[in-house]
Formats: structure tokens, C-alpha cells, sequence
């Protein structure tokens, strides 16, 4: 990483980097609480004056002295237009800062993170954590509308009115300051803290309850079959009446917040007439003064009302920063070199004690593998799960650290950037993943200026040509979430289309057959032998079968080891003695791949 | 929102009426006790302004204003109270529903759905409805109810403000339908366009490996800030017109209240209104639009309540691919030791044009293995869910021990039988959880037999708390080799005399497949076994196999007779090798 992480466990540290994040939107933001606080004095301002101005006119029609009434209602209709205007500029522009504000954050993080994938994110790979994920994303973006700009507002507004009421009623200004703070602070506060528990329970139930419709929907045969069918349904009912229990008191607690704004403003309203009425007395208060504390005092609370729900905000957002800054901090897993990487000429492969393992103290997947791919030879790698095989291609594109040798003509791997490094070895995966976009953008992310030709031709030779014709709309259908579906071994083949347009030196394909049923597995040979024409290839198997006509030679791993690598011809003849056809069932895989079909042409380069 | 959609989201409404109303009820009392605050304040300041009375006076009014007020907060709290049972009982009745609708469509039909979005459905899904009717159905309510009750207050003390409201305070509705039709078309677009890009941007993290090996991560960057930069910019011109109904609202409550201090001041010095009726409707004209408010700041709730009540009348309302055969007038109770099974003429297909199933005829005495055989879609795991009874044969019948299945009882047939899956569904909780699941009254004996049986005390050796460790996504996981043995652990457990076995085409090291192997021929005796095989190589010589083509049963007879023939068998079994 090119920068030290700041420490992201303290809430005032995860403040001070958001608020560094959203710093380009600083004029935005700054213009948005302006208006927000315009807006709502001039609401408060708007009440004030009219109390001031109709009792100001009332003593003049029971007989006082005629008053400039042009002031008052010109300062009437002036805060009619600020407020009005004034919350539909706020609106516009809080929004033009949360948005912008998005935008930075989204591609900050995603910055972030491409470095950590997929060595250091493997947990994300959980569908829960990935949701959290989102929830906490959205939780920051929406920091500043739901939690800065009330703040803010709330702080100013009550400044202003504890001002105003110095200036007419000093004694007033206490009990008022203290009402403010109970009701938008000491209160909300305590019922933050007794919100904790059942707000922890609450979660806890919905991670229960997902966990329940999961099993009933993947273990409907199971509780059919055992009769279980019952238990299941009054077990979800027992989680939702715990979560109800929970939920009703947060929504206490909550409804708590809200009416006792309102209560405090009440009291508020009841210490201004109290104290108002004593000065009125004594003449150290106009009747006209009064009335505009009255009115002013209790609409100055509806700046304070939003304070509970800001409150809550808070805590959910300074947890959901702790953890986004905690997943961006993370250590890059394979650090880019600082020299630009080395050219080659001949694209020999060479590993030398290879070793891998996930995790600081996890068992070694690789343990010093030797294994020798001079250009243009195809080896399979054969082994039973579990052995390594996989893992192999995650040290050989340098998604995930690795120790000992592996020189890429003659140069180590660790001296390539990544891209350039995989822009010499692509990859086939086994479970590609199909973006929510159409098929041709699928297929042109591996070459994003690839010609309406090379399309068709890596379409044709991955064998997709039927497969593109048969859809709706072609090369344009939708693909992922909304779209078409697409069985195993068709985004097998998109993935092969994808490498064939990367035109890489080295491919390495990652159990290409596994899950197909044989007619499909055959449809896969013609576009895999495409895939592999004058490349290095590297294609990992546990079972060879109909694979062994495309490759060289066939190398064995058992253990994180690579155990014998053979020619081709020597591996299926000195199988084939060992296993009588009619054996019984038992043994590994491979040693069942029993008759060898026929070896395909095939062209070298 | 669709006309279906919106009456069923009003159908949920109708068992919680009572609670629905009694918020509305305590929400209309507040009404009452504001308007009865104003005009003690009003009192009070009025008298003390213009008549110069003083606190000794005035102090059983400014005193009133405590209880009142305390009135008010326990009115606030009872209505929350009242209107959040009201969104719980919906939600939970409509979880109910979902549940009994997904047992009734049963285990087929789970089979093809995508669990991320049945559980959206169900959790989240649910969630959306609460608020509704929680917050959103009682405000409607009260935006009717409470400017009535304070036109009604405000009408005696002054009729000339009371016009103004009555003529300003509809307005709102009007315009906001009317700006609001533009300006929800538009809020909804927001919504929508906001959920695409929050999609997108989780696509792109979802597909970070993808993206990396593609050399496409600068790429996506740059595509993700140019796309963030377009969607502000459109975004914000819908908001433009989203937020003209509120400025609408705020418009119409702004300057009514200016007008009416404007009229009731210059009134005032005129003398034709008293100062007390005056300050009172000053102080009750916000009232009056402040419902209107909150119900704009609970719209969302409503959009988001009907896109969710979309997803679940679809899923409630899914039609079931066949009629799960009519249920006997009074299904028999069955009870048996031993099983033998006959197939006669057994038609079925889950689609009226597509059969699965073609009068298939098949013996099984009991006590013996029929090993099923067939290229995929031929029909072997439908037959296992006939015989499970989440499907009915639409042609022939399958007999046990003579008498039709479609007669027997579901619940005491299937007490009779167990199923080893590819893929044992691990439940929610504990191992013991998962193995009690298939005989509730199971000792720990006979749990740790099972185990046994199953090879899986290595596994609960390796569990922190052993067998009552949780097991699931956070914790402790169960390879694919592991679920394997948990179903026949069940299958142990469950000690019934019919067996289907569904054989795992995963590929598993040659330890594990072994001691499986081992297992299951422990298990396999003195039972009748349908075992369906994935590998053809693996069978023994004197295995009883048949094989199933095009919803027949082609072939039967021994392995080592069936190999050496050139028929359907040796068909299968040169293209299993040569996959």
C-alpha cells in the first residue's frame, strides 16, 4: 500500500476520513447547511413576527398609538419567500452534494479494494457480508443529509433562539438551554444506549430468519420427507415473535425520542409565560415581545424533532465507516513492483518450489511445486480435489502471494504489474462470473476495442455461434440478475469467447468439463481446442477423459505437489492395466479414465 | 402499482382495523388537546396584554398547559404503540401465508427457485410491508381527520380565517396531485435509478476477480465515475421536479399563515376581531398542515410497500406446474417392515406438452438394490419424487406391497422412507439439530451409531462443541463429502425399510469415496434399495441395473451381462469414459 492506514478503530478517526472524503464537496455541503438553516429560521422568524405584528396591532385598535405596520409585513412576506424558496434550494442542493459525495465514495472504495481481490476479500464471497457491505456503503452516503445537515441545523437554530432570548429574557435562556439539551441530546442519548441490546437482536433475528427461508427453501424435500414440516413453520413463528419483542422496544424507544421533543417543548412554551408574564409585570417585557417568545420558543423545537433519528444515524454510520475504512485498510495481498515489468521474447513457463497457502497459519495448498511449460506445450493437471490444483492459478496470475520461483521467460513473476502479467495469461475459470450487462459487453471486458469480426470469430470458435443465434436479441440480450439465463457450460464457453479475444500467450483453463454431462463436455472439445491453437496451455482436470486428446503431457499433483509429469501416451497406457474394467467401485478418479479416445489433430506452432 | 397489488396490500389491512383505528383515534385526541392548548395560551396572553392581568390570575391556565401536555405524550406513545402492532401483525400473518404457500408448492417447485431471492422475498421483502402499515395507512388517515378537527376549532373563534384555510388547505392536496403526478412518475424514477447504480457498483465488487483477470479494473473505474457523473446529472434533473410537490406544500402552508397574520392584524387594529380568537388561530393554523407534511415524508413507504407486495402476489399467487393429484377422501395410514415396489404404466411430466415419464414399468421385491441408470433428464430423480409423493402419477400407479400409493397416508408413506441426496441440506443449528431432523426421538446412542455408521466422528471431533456446535455460514461448514455422510447418518437414524440413494457425481478423494462406499452397503442390508448411479464404471458385476431412456425403462438385467452386450447400457457407458 503507498499509503500507512490512519487507524480506523476511533470514531473520531472514521469522522475525520469520511468528512477528508467528502472534502471536494466541501462548497456543496457548506452551501447545503446554509440554506437548511435559512430556511428554517426564517420558518420560526416567520411565526415570531406575526405574534409580534398582530399584537402589536391589537393595541392599536384598543386605542393605542398608530404603528409603521409596512415593517412587519414586509419582514412577513420576506421569510414566507425565504422559507419557501429556501427549503426547495436546500432540497436540490443537499442532494447535489449526496450525490456527488456517492460518486466519490463508490469509486474511492472500489479502488481500494481491486487490489485485495480476491486474495484478501474471501469472506466477501458470503452473501451476508456482501449485503453488509452494501448497507454500510449506503449508510455512509447518506451521513451528511441524515446526520450533519440536522445537526448543524439544530445547533445554529437553538444558538439563535437562546440568543434571542437574552436579549429579551434573560432568565428565560436557562431552563430553555436545558430543555433543548434534554430533548435533543441527554434523551435521545439514553435511549441510543437502551436501543443497543434489542437493536442487536433484531439483526441477530433476521440473520436467523434468512438462515430459516434458506431451509425452507433448499430443505423443503428434507422436512417434507420428515415430516418436520411443522417444526419448521412454528420455529420461523418463534424467531418473529422474539424479533417483534425487539422491535416493539426500539419502537418505544423511538416514539420515546419523538414525544419528548414535543414535551420539552411544551414545557418550554410553559416556562416563557411563566417568566414572560412576571417581566410583562414588571415592565421589563413589551406585551408585543411576549407573544413572539411564545410563538418563537415552541417552533424553535421543530429544528430539535429530527435530533433523534440524527442520533441513531450516527451510530449506525460511525459503525458502518469503522468497518469500510477496516476492509480498505486492509494489507494489499500481492504488491505491484515499482520498476515498469520486464519485456520477453520466448514465453517459457518455470516454476521451482512453489509454494501457496490461505491464511498465515493455514496448511500449505502448494507445497514447492516444479513444473516446467515451455511455449507452446500443453500440459494437463490432473489430482484429486483438494490438492492444489486451483490453487496454482491464483499464484500464476498473481491474485494470491506466493513463495519460491516462478519465472515467466526467464524473469520472476514478482517483477510484472499484474495487468501486464495477466495480459500474458489468461485464464478460463470455472465458474466465471457474467456481469449484469449485455452479452457482447461480457465478452469485449477482456477486449474492450475488439471489432464486430473478432467477436463473431471468438463466438464461433468457442462454439457460441447456435448459442448467440438462438437468444432474443442476440449479442445485445441481457446477461446476469434480469437477464438471460445461462446454464454451466454456456458461461464456460463465454469465458473461453473471453480468452480467445485476449489472444494471450498462456492459457490456463480451469476444470473446463467439471458439472457437464457429456454432450455438452463434447460440444466444449471443438471450442477448447480453439481456445488452445498455438498456445501455452495449462489445463487442470481431475478427471482427463475426453481432455487427453488436446494435451502433451499430464501432470499428477497430489498433496500441493506436482508428482510425475508424463507424456500423455505414457499416463493412459500405464493406467489403463491397473484398473479392469469391471472393477468394483472404489479408487480415485483418475485411475478410471480408462480408454483413450482418439488423439485429435493437432496444429503447433 | 398494479390494481391487484394495491387491493391486496388493502386486504392485509383488514384484520388489523381495530388497531388501525385506534391510532387514528389517539392521533385525533392530540388534535383536541393542541387545539385546547392554543386557546389557553391564547387565553392567557390575550388577558395579559390587553387586560394587564398577572400570574396570580393566569396561573390554574398556564398550569393546565403541564398535564395537558403530559396528556399528549402519553397519547403519542399509545398511538405508536397501537399502529406498530398493527405492522407487526400484518407482517407476520403475511410471512405465515408465505410459509403455507411454500409448503404447498413443495419440494419441486424449490427446487428451481434462486434462494437470494426467495429470501429477499420473505425477509426483506416483509420488512418493506411493515412500515405501511405502521406509519403510512394511519397517516393517511389522520391527514383526513386532523385539519377537520381544526377547521372546527378555528371556525368559531374567527369564520373569515377559517375560510382561508378551507380555501388554501384542499389546495394542497390538489396541487400535490397535481405537481405530485409529475413529481411521483419522477420520485419513483429516482428510486429506481438509484437501486441500478447501487446494483451496478455490486456488480462490479461481486466480479472483482473476473475483472482483474480481464485487465479491466482501470476500466470499470473510470466507467463507474463517468456512470456516477451521468446518473447526478439526471438524477438531479428529476429531483428538480420531484421536489416541486413539497415546495408546493410548503408554499401553500408558508403564505396562509402569512395571510392570515396579515388579515387578522390589520382586523385587529380595525377592531373587528378580538385579540384572543386572533393569537388562537395563529397558533392552530401550523397544526393544520403538519400532517399533510408528515404524510410527504411517508410516501417512500408506500412505494416501497408496493414493490415489494409485487414480488409476494407473484409468489403467493405462483400457480403449481400439476395438480399435486387429488387427495383420497381418507388417505389410509400404512405400516410395513418390509417394501416391494411395483411400477405400472407410471406416466407423469411437469408440463403438459413435455413427458417425463412414459408408462414405465419396474419391479422392485423387497429386500433388493435396483441400481437406476440413464443419461440426464431421462427421469430417475422424477421417479424419486414420485415415489416420495411431491408428485402424483398422472397415468398408472406404483404399488407398495400391492396397494396404491395415491391411496397411503403422506405423512405415515413417508415415515417409511429414506433419501440420501447428492447434497444433504444442511439446517440452520447444530449437528445433533441436523440429525434429529430425521428422527426427533433419537437418543444419544443411537446418534453416536449413526455417526458412527457414517464416518463422521472425525468430523465432530474437529467441531469446538462438538456435536452441538453451530454449523452455517458463520461457523463451522460441512464439505461436500461431509454432507454426503450427514444424509446417510439420517438415513441410519431413520432405520426405514425403503432406501433411495442418489449417488454424488462430485468427485471426492479415494479415502472418502471408500469409507461413503462402505456405508452405504452397511446400510443397504436387508433393505430395499433404489439406488440411482451417476458412474457407470464403478458398478459390480452382479449389481441389478435398469436403465431409463425417453421415460421407459429400456434395459435390465446384471452389469457383467448388460457390459458385454451392445445395448443401452454399453451405450452409456462408452460415453461416460469418454467424457
Amino acid at each position: 500500500m503507498s499509503r500507512q492506514p490512519a487507524p480506523a478503530d476511533g470514531s473520531i478517526a472514521s469522522l475525520r476520513r469520511l468528512s477528508g472524503l467528502m472534502r471536494q464537496q466541501r462548497g456543496w455541503m457548506a452551501l447545503g447547511v446554509a440554506l437548511a438553516v435559512l430556511s428554517s429560521l426564517s420558518g420560526i422568524g416567520l411565526l415570531a413576527v406575526a405574534g409580534y405584528f398582530i399584537t402589536r396591532m391589537a393595541l392599536v385598535g384598543a386605542g393605542g398609538a398608530a404603528i409603521d405596520y409596512y415593517t412587519p409585513s414586509a419582514l412577513i412576506r420576506l421569510f414566507a419567500i425565504l422559507r419557501t424558496g429556501g427549503r426547495y434550494a436546500e432540497r436540490l442542493v443537499t442532494h447535489e452534494a449526496t450525490l456527488r459525495m456517492l460518486a466519490r465514495l463508490r469509486t474511492w472504495l472500489f479502488a481500494r479494494l481491486v487490489p485485495l481481490a480476491p486474495a484478501a476479500l474471501g469472506e466477501l464471497r458470503s452473501a451476508e457480508l456482501f449485503s453488509r457491505l452494501r448497507a454500510d456503503v449506503d449508510a455512509l452516503e447518506h451521513a451528511y443529509l441524515g446526520v450533519l445537515v440536522p445537526l448543524l441545523v439544530a445547533i445554529v437554530v437553538v444558538a439563535v433562539v437562546v440568543l434571542a432570548s437574552l436579549l429579551y429574557l434573560p432568565w428565560l435562556a436557562l431552563p430553555l438551554a436545558l430543555l433543548f439539551l434534554v430533548g435533543g441530546g441527554l434523551l435521545p442519548g439514553w435511549a441510543l444506549r437502551q436501543a443497543r441490546a434489542p437493536g442487536a437482536a433484531v439483526v441477530a433475528c433476521n440473520e436467523t430468519l434468512r438462515a430459516l427461508a434458506v431451509d425452507g427453501l433448499r430443505g423443503r424435500a428434507e422436512l417434507a420427507l420428515y415430516g418436520a414440516e411443522d417444526a419448521h413453520a412454528a420455529r420461523v413463528a418463534a424467531v418473529l415473535a422474539r424479533q417483534r419483542r425487539a422491535r416493539r422496544r426500539l419502537d418505544r424507544l423511538q416514539a420515546l425520542g419523538g414525544a419528548g421533543v414535543m414535551l420539552a417543548a411544551q414545557l418550554a412554551a410553559v416556562c416563557t409565560l411563566l417568566l414572560g408574564l412576571a417581566a410583562l409585570r414588571s415592565g421589563r417585557l413589551a406585551g408585543p415581545e411576549l407573544v413572539m417568545l411564545a410563538l418563537l420558543v415552541p417552533a424553535a423545537f421543530e429544528a430539535v424533532a429530527p435530533l433523534p433519528e440524527a442520533w441513531t444515524q450516527l451510530a449506525a454510520t460511525l459503525v458502518s465507516a469503522r468497518r469500510v475504512f477496516a476492509l480498505a485498510d486492509t494489507p494489499v495481498p500481492v504488491p505491484e513492483p515499482g520498476r515498469p515489468s520486464p519485456s520477453i521474447g520466448r514465453h517459457d513457463l518455470s516454476l521451482r518450489g512453489l509454494r501457496l497457502r490461505y491464511g498465515a497459519r493455514g496448511p500449505w495448498a502448494l507445497d514447492g511445486v516444479d513444473l516446467e511449460l515451455p511455449q507452446g506445450r500443453r500440459i494437463a493437471l490432473v489430482g484429486a480435489s483438494g490438492a492444489g490444483k486451483s490453487s496454482l492459478i491464483g499464484a500464476l496470475t498473481r491474485l494470491y502471494p506466493s513463495e519460491g520461483s516462478a519465472r515467466l521467460g526467464g524473469t520472476p513473476l514478482e517483477a510484472w504489474h499484474g495487468d501486464d502479467l495477466r495480459a500474458q495469461i489468461a485464464v478460463v475459470e470455472q465458474r466465471p462470473y457474467l456481469f449484469d450487462a449485455s452479452l457482447r459487453d461480457n465478452l469485449r471486458l477482456a477486449r474492450p476495442d475488439a471489432s464486430a469480426a473478432q467477436l463473431g470469430e471468438a463466438i464461433g470458435q468457442a462454439q457460441l455461434s447456435d448459442y448467440v443465434a438462438g437468444l432474443p436479441q442476440g449479442l445485445h440480450s441481457w446477461v446476469g440478475e434480469d437477464g438471460i439465463r445461462v446454464s454451466g457450460g454456456e458461461a464456460r464457453r463465454i469465458a473461453i469467447a473471453r480468452a480467445l479475444l485476449a489472444d494471450p500467450p498462456i492459457l490456463l483453463l480451469d476444470e473446463p468439463t467439471e458439472g457437464l454431462d457429456a454432450g455438452t463436455a463434447a460440444q466444449l472439445y471443438a471450442a477448447l481446442d480453439a481456445a488452445m491453437r498455438g498456445r501455452s496451455v495449462l489445463l487442470i482436470t481431475h478427471r482427463l477423459g475426453g481432455l487427453a486428446g488436446l494435451v502433451d503431457e499430464v501432470a499428477t499433483m497430489q498433496h500441493g505437489r506436482i508428482v510425475e509429469c508424463v507424456p500423455v501416451a505414457t499416463y493412459l497406457a500405464r493406467r489403463q492395466p491397473q484398473e479392469p474394467p469391471d472393477a468394483p467401485s472404489c479408487g480415485s478418479r483418475d485411475a478410471r479414465s480408462a480408454a483413450a479416445p482418439e488423439r485429435q489433430q493437432q496444429e503447433r506452432p | 402499482m398494479t390494481v391487484s397489488t394495491s387491493s391486496w396490500l388493502r386486504e392485509q389491512a383488514r384484520p388489523v382495523r381495530r388497531l388501525l383505528a385506534a391510532g387514528v383515534v389517539a392521533g385525533g385526541l392530540q388534535a383536541v388537546l393542541v387545539c385546547i392548548g392554543a386557546w389557553l395560551v391564547a387565553h392567557v396572553l390575550a388577558r395579559a396584554v390587553l387586560a394587564g392581568a398577572g400570574l396570580a390570575g393566569l396561573w390554574p391556565c398556564v398550569a393546565a398547559l403541564v398535564p395537558l401536555a403530559l396528556a399528549r405524550f402519553a397519547l403519542l406513545l399509545w398511538q405508536r404503540r397501537t399502529t406498530f402492532d398493527a405492522g407487526a401483525r400484518v407482517g407476520d400473518d403475511v410471512r405465515g401465508a408465505l410459509e403455507r404457500r411454500m409448503r404447498q408448492l413443495g419440494p419441486r417447485w424449490a427446487a428451481q427457485q434462486s434462494s437470494g431471492d426467495i429470501v429477499t422475498r420473505c425477509v426483506d421483502g416483509v420488512q418493506a410491508l411493515v412500515p405501511y402499515y405502521a406509519g403510512y395507512l394511519p397517516q393517511v388517515a389522520l391527514t383526513a381527520v386532523v385539519p377537520l378537527l381544526i377547521l372546527l376549532a378555528v371556525w368559531p373563534a374567527d369564520p373569515w380565517s377559517a375560510l382561508v384555510l378551507v380555501l388554501t388547505a384542499p389546495l394542497v392536496p390538489l396541487f400535490m396531485v397535481l405537481v405530485g403526478g409529475a413529481a411521483e412518475r419522477a420520485s419513483q424514477r429516482r428510486w429506481s435509478r438509484l437501486r441500478r447504480m447501487g446494483a451496478r457498483f455490486m456488480d462490479a465488487l461481486s466480479g472483482l476477480t473476473t475483472l482483474r483477470l480481464c485487465r479491466a479494473t482501470a476500466r470499470e473505474e473510470a466507467l463507474l465515475a463517468a456512470s456516477g457523473e451521468a446518473y447526478r446529472r439526471e438524477t438531479m434533473a428529476v429531483l428538480r421536479i420531484a421536489f416541486l410537490s413539497a415546495l408546493v406544500l410548503e408554499f401553500f402552508a408558508t403564505v396562509s399563515i402569512a395571510v392570515l397574520a396579515v388579515l387578522i392584524g390589520f382586523r385587529l387594529m380595525w377592531g373587528t376581531l378580538g385579540f384572543e380568537p386572533g393569537l388562537f388561530v395563529l397558533l392552530l393554523a401550523p397544526e393544520l398542515f403538519l400532517p399533510l407534511r408528515a404524510l410527504g415524508s411517508q410516501r417512500h413507504r408506500r412505494m416501497e410497500a408496493a414493490a415489494a407486495a409485487e414480488d409476494l402476489v407473484a409468489l403467493l399467487a405462483v400457480a403449481e406446474g400439476t395438480t399435486p393429484g387429488e387427495e383420497p377422501a381418507a388417505p389410509e395410514p400404512f405400516e410395513a417392515r418390509r417394501i416391494a415396489l411395483a411400477f405400472e404404466r407410471v406416466r407423469f411430466g411437469y408440463e403438459p406438452g413435455r413427458i417425463v415419464l412414459h408408462d414405465l414399468d419396474l419391479e422392485v421385491a423387497a429386500g433388493t438394490l435396483v441400481t437406476l441408470v440413464g443419461g440426464s433428464g431421462s427421469g430417475k430423480s422424477t421417479l424419486f419424487n414420485l415415489l416420495m409423493g411431491f408428485a402424483s402419477p398422472q397415468g398408472g400407479r406404483i404399488r407398495v406391497n400391492g396397494r396404491d400409493l395415491a391411496a397411503l397416508e403422506p405423512g405415515s408413506w413417508r415415515r417409511h422412507l429414506s433419501w440420501v441426496s447428492q447434497r444433504a441440506h444442511v439446517f440452520h443449528g447444530s449437528l445433533r439439530d441436523n440429525l434429529l431432523i430425521a428422527a426427533p426421538n433419537a437418543d444419544d446412542a443411537g446418534l453416536q451409531r449413526a455417526l458412527q455408521a457414517a464416518s463422521l466422528q472425525a468430523v465432530v471431533a474437529r467441531l469446538p462443541q462438538g456435536l452441538d456446535t453451530p454449523l452455517g455460514e458463520h461457523g463451522h461448514g460441512l464439505s461436500g463429502g461431509e454432507r454426503q455422510r450427514l444424509a446417510l447418518a439420517r438415513a441410519w437414524l431413520r432405520d426405514a425399510p425403503l432406501l433411495l440413494l442418489d449417488e454424488p457425481v462430485q468427485h471426492l478423494d479415494a479415502a472418502t469415496a471408500a469409507t461413503i462406499d462402505a456405508a452405504i452397503d452397511a446400510l443397504a442390508q436387508g433393505r430395499t434399495v433404489i439406488r440411482i448411479a451417476h458412474r457407470l464404471d464403478r458398478l459390480a458385476d452382479d449389481a441389478r441395473v435398469a436403465v431409463l431412456a425417453e421415460g421407459r425403462i429400456v434395459e435390465q438385467g446384471l452389469v457383467g451381462e448388460l457390459r458385454a452386450s451392445r445395448g443401452a447400457f454399453a451405450r452409456l457407458l462408452a460415453a461416460d469414459r469418454a467424457a
